[in-house]
């Protein structure tokens, strides 16, 4: 077993966990934050994204030994409350959500973009959600939604 | 008039619990003292099998293992019974399943499934559907390997493609696809405080699945509930029962909440895919570009199992000729068993494949005749007043032809 300090949307864990578990068992069997989808189990689907240390990475391909001192944010963590995030706003207003199993993950990818950029193009949108699979679709709502929520975040369209 | 949905944009009413991460999904629901289960399946495409888990039920922690012998019906299917829940004596494809181990952990499961002893006494497998279809092949399942074969015939077909002025003779190939829904198969099964045998699963048809229990376990319909959740996609791949009822029968004999989860790849294994199908095509056309006839023979390879495979392949036979009108019609096509994962649903259902063979046959047509593909098509598009090769009259609202001059310009 192995003692971990960490820090999950904002709350402070001391956690001992065994050497072979991945960092999604430990979100979701441990903290129940089953948010955090599986759908591939090796990096391709991106469905368990989540942000570690302000960068979006894949759940299942990271060990949780190797998360100490860390600060994570699921999407459980994205909103204040019960109010929604502007990106969450975006999201249901264009229509972006369907099966909602890539939503989290989508989402996620959605802030790590838009984080870095409040304007971004159309084709900077879609590499930013390129680790991100979603069947239902055809991705182009999704790009419409970051691309409100980018509006929203930058000031160009009033957030309702 | 003021409407209050028509016309507004109306948010999803799930979109919140989605958009939170708050939406369950089967793998998403935890129990106190809930029991793990995992499913053995064959290595082999066609072979007779023989199991022993005597040595595999010794290991601390496995509650039962789950076979052939524990299932008073074995057999289901959406339109015929011919796939088992538990193989007895043969395995036709890769991915049937063979045995259900229940344990107290996931890690227990994937230990004891490593000590059941398969003995596989391997038969020739038949991957070619033309091949499966010869009177002296090896039969999968019963006499035949042909499941099915929908004909359509209208006026005379060989005789219009003789007078034609050309004719496009080619054949087309279509391969096995997957659904590749997102959240993959899981399931809860327990029995609940009204001694009710429940499955908690994400399905397109509680109703099939809950009929399935029923008669597999063999206890009336009222003493099964199946709760839907969330579901992570489907697009045809959730049509047929997975683990519906390896859930049911353990919860049912242990008495114990039981969870199931499948990998990727063990989702890929588990469910139908869609058709694979060979398609040869023969299309006539006159000097100025009308079609005469169309003559095709459509062979679906429907894999192991028939699932949906009769529906489909009349689907693919019924949309043969697109939309366009012809007055010489002769489609053949069939559902042939071979050892392939099966064939069932998946989104267009038959018809999307052959859109595949009639609309490059127009492309051929029209680069022969040197018109314009769209001109191909406006010539022999279905209007108001045209029939359809299986005989239905257009007689309102059909604007193909206005679709076509829109995109075209």
């Amino acid at each position: 077993m192995i003692n971990l300090n960490i820090n999950v949307n904002n709350k402070d864990f001391e956690i001992s966990i065994e050497e072979d578990k991945r960092l999604i068992d430990l979100l979701r069997d441990d903290l129940k934050l089953t948010g955090v989808k599986e759908g591939c189990s090796e990096g391709e689907c991106g469905a368990c994204s989540v942000i570690l240390d302000g960068k979006l990475v894949n759940s299942c391909l990271i060990m949780a030994f190797q998360i100490n001192n860390s600060k994570i944010l699921t999407i459980e963590g994205l909103g204040q409350g019960d109010d929604l995030n502007y990106i969450q706003k975006a999201f249901i207003e264009v229509g972006a959500v369907q099966c909602g199993y890539c939503t989290p993950g989508m989402i996620l990818a959605a802030k790590a973009i838009l984080d870095a950029n409040q304007n971004p193009s159309r084709d900077e949108i879609r590499e930013g959600i390129s680790g991100n699979l979603c069947r239902c679709t055809g991705y182009e709502k999704i790009v419409d939604a970051v691309e409100l929520a980018g509006r929203y975040l930058n000031g160009s369209e009033i957030y309702r | 008039m003021d409407l209050k949905y028509i016309g507004n944009s109306i948010n999803r009413v799930d979109a919140y619990s989605k958009v939170t991460g708050k939406a369950l999904y089967p793998q998403d629901l935890y129990y106190e003292n809930m029991a793990f289960g995992k499913t053995l399946r064959s290595e082999h495409p066609f072979a007779k099998i023989k199991i022993d888990t005597s040595e595999a039920e010794l290991i601390p922690g496995v509650l039962k293992i789950f076979t052939h012998k524990d299932i008073p019906n074995n057999e289901h299917g959406v339109l015929h019974k011919d796939q088992q829940i538990f193989c007895d004596k043969i395995v036709r494809r890769i991915g049937d399943p063979i045995a259900f181990v229940v344990a107290e952990s996931e890690k227990i499961c994937e230990v004891a499934i490593k000590k059941i002893k398969v003995e596989y006494d391997i038969l020739e497998p038949i991957f070619d559907p033309i091949e499966a279809m010869k009177d002296d092949s090896i039969k999968i399942h019963g006499n035949s390997n042909i499941l099915y074969h929908y004909k359509l015939r209208r006026g005379d077909a060989l005789k219009a493609l003789e007078d034609s002025y050309f004719v496009a003779n080619n054949t087309y190939r279509t391969h096995s696809v997957d659904q590749a829904f997102l959240q993959p198969e899981a399931g809860i099964g327990y029995v609940d405080d009204d001694n009710k045998v429940t499955v908690v699963v994400a399905t397109q048809y509680p109703h099939y699945d809950r009929e399935e229990i029923a008669y597999c376990l063999n206890i009336p319909m009222e003493s099964v509930r199946v709760l839907n959740t969330n579901v992570g996609g489907a697009f045809g791949g959730r049509e047929d029962i997975t683990l519906q009822v390896h859930l049911a029968l353990a919860a049912k004999t242990l008495n114990r909440v039981v969870k199931c989860v499948y990998s990727r790849e063990e989702s890929f294994l588990a469910h139908s895919k869609r058709h694979a199908i060979i398609m040869k095509y023969s299309t006539g056309v006159d000097k100025d570009g009308f079609l005469t006839a169309i003559k095709a023979e459509i062979i679906g390879d429907t894999g192991a199992y028939a699932s949906w495979g009769d529906n489909v392949m009349r689907k693919a036979g019924v949309h043969a000729t697109g939309p366009y009108e012809v007055k010489n019609v002769m489609i053949d096509s069939y559902a042939v068993y071979t050892n392939n994962p099966y064939a069932g649903a998946m989104r267009g259902f038959g018809a999307t494949q052959v859109a595949v063979a009639y609309e490059q046959q127009m492309d051929i047509i029209a680069s022969e005749l040197k018109i314009s593909p769209v001109e191909i098509r406006l010539k022999n598009i279905l209007r108001v007043g045209s029939y359809t090769a299986t005989g239905q009259l257009l007689n309102n609202s059909v604007p193909l032809e206005q679709c076509l001059k829109s995109i075209s310009e």
